[in-house]
This record gives structure tokens, sequence and C-alpha cells, in this order.
């Protein structure tokens, strides 16, 4: 290994051959960097598209921009968590940037007067595991996109309106009204006959 | 149940991801792009390092490797000058066998 280079350093406990992997990658070891890239991309690729659905055209920079910040981040890691815990921890920041700038440009809807939250409809009694997946996909595919991003965002990033709030320089209540009428739509889609 | 708290519960149940492959070509820029930023931090790991590694090299990287050569040469990323890059950031599984290769192990083959 070369001297000028900061090596990740070992917890105890650590996943090793991660370790291992990144401290090579770090000394600047180009089969190395093969190997991290073929091991890690497949997760990152299909985290990043499952979020971004359905504007593949941003899915490749943001995996590279994913891959291009693990890098330089990769001295600090220690080892601590699976290496693709780690990278999918950036993904999902990348992910969240995406988000923030999209709702930053979108207009938002213009107001109206909600009739909703409502009950929502019951999800065992209405599909099995894979039907609900690709319905899901389905129904947010087919949302306006500000309001399927604020649907993932909250949903399947865990993040409270008012963190949203906070990142896009909104206020809470913009959000919540927002997410409102997402979850309207949403759930009009799940009910229609045709959403399958 | 209110709405909010059944979209949890749909998400948590609805993962999303599909199980879909990284384009080939996503793979070979993304490579390329990393061997970039790493010449930029100062030269790559001699080959000869790389091989004791125990990482395989290309038959034109281990023609280097066995040349009596100094630590520059050993240093510098063949792979820019060579087909299977060209061929592996621009064609989706593309014809590149090369064993130890990594242009040609990220084809989805």
């Amino acid at each position: 290994m070369r001297r000028d280079v900061r090596l990740p350093v070992a917890l105890p406990n650590s996943h090793e051959s991660d370790l291992a992997l990144a401290q090579a990658v770090v000394a600047r070891d180009r089969k190395a960097a093969a190997e991290f890239v073929q091991i890690h991309s497949d997760a990152l690729y299909r985290y990043v598209r499952s979020r971004l659905q359905p504007r593949f055209e941003f899915v490749e920079d943001i995996v590279q921009e994913v891959f291009l910040t693990a890098w330089k981040s990769l001295p600090r890691y220690r080892g601590e968590a699976p290496l693709r815990s780690w990278l999918l921890g950036i993904a999902r920041h990348k992910v969240e940037d995406h988000y923030r700038e999209r709702l930053r440009i979108i207009p938002l809807p213009d107001e109206a007067e909600d009739t909703l939250p409502l009950v929502g409809p019951d999800i065992d009694a209405a599909l099995d595991q894979a039907r609900a997946q690709q319905a899901a996909g389905k129904i947010l595919t087919a949302l306006p996109e500000i309001y399927r991003l604020v649907l993932l965002w909250r949903y399947w990033e865990h993040r409270s309106a008012e963190e949203m709030a906070e990142r896009t320089g909104k206020t809470p209540k913009a959000i919540e009204r927002l997410l409102a009428r997402a979850r309207q739509e949403f759930r009009a889609l799940w009910l229609a006959p045709s959403h399958e | 149940m209110n709405e909010d708290l059944w979209l949890e519960q749909l998400a948590e149940t609805i993962p999303l991801e599909e199980s879909v492959l990284a384009p080939s070509c996503l793979k070979s820029r993304v490579y390329s792009a990393l061997i970039l930023a790493a010449e930029s931090e100062g030269p790559l790991l001699p080959l000869t390092e790389t091989k004791q590694a125990g990482r395989g090299l290309c038959v034109f990287e281990h023609l280097v490797q066995i040349l009596p050569s100094p630590d520059a040469v050993q240093s510098f990323q063949y792979c820019k000058v060579c087909h299977a890059r060209v061929l592996g950031e621009r064609v989706e599984n593309a014809p590149i066998y090369w064993p130890c290769c990594p242009y040609s192990e990220f084809q989805n083959r």
C-alpha cells in the first residue's frame, strides 16, 4: 500500500471483507475499484430506480454520483456497517436531494377544498403482495410528479412533513396539504377497478 | 384506519424495488469515472501490487507487469487506450470476452 494514502481503519467487530475492499479501493487498486462497482451497482441501481420511477432519465447520473461520493468518503468507512448499507445511505441522500430539487422547481397545485383524509382501504383484503407491488408502482407512475415525489419521500423514505418542509423551504402546512391531496389521488386510483 | 396510516402500512409491505440489473454501460462508465478520480489523487497501485493482492490482470496488464518497468509504467491505466473500455461504455452487453477485464465482467450475461 502506498504511504500517501489515508486508509480506512477497522473498528472492533467490523465487516472485514467490506473493509478490506474499501482499503484496497482507497489504495487506488484498479481491480478493487472494479470489484466495488461490480458487487454494489445492481443494488444501488435498483434502489435509485425504484425511488425515481418513472423518471428513469435521472437514474444513471444519480448512481454515478453515489459511487463518486462514496469513493471520496471511503477513507472514513470503518466497517461498522455492511458496505452495501453504507452505500445505500449515500444513495438515499442523493435521492432526497433529487426530491428537494424537483419540489423546488415544480409549482404547487392550486389550493382546493380538502374533502379528505378519509378512511384508507384495506390492503390485505384487496391484493396479494406481488399484485400490490405492481399496482402501487403503476399508480405512482400515473400520478403527477409532485404527488409521486411527496408520497415516496414521506412513506417510502419515512420522512415527516416537517423534515420535508425544512429541506424544501416550504411551510409544513403546504407540505401537509400537498400530502393530503397526493394521498387522495393515490387512494382514488387504488380503489379504481382498472388499477391492476 | 386513516389514510396516513394506511399508506405507511402499504409502503412497509411494498418495497417497490424490481429485480433489474444495472446496465453494463452504466457500470463501465462508473468504473471509468472512479479510476479517473483515483488518478487525480495520485498514481494507481502498480500492477505488481495488484497481482500480489490476489487480483487478476488482463492479458495486456500481465504483459506490462512481467516487464522490468518503473512504477510509472506499472501505474498507468491501460484501459484508457483499450477498445474494451470504449465498447463497454457505449454498447450494452458488448462482445468483450477478455479474462480479468473489468469491462468484460460488467456485462450482464
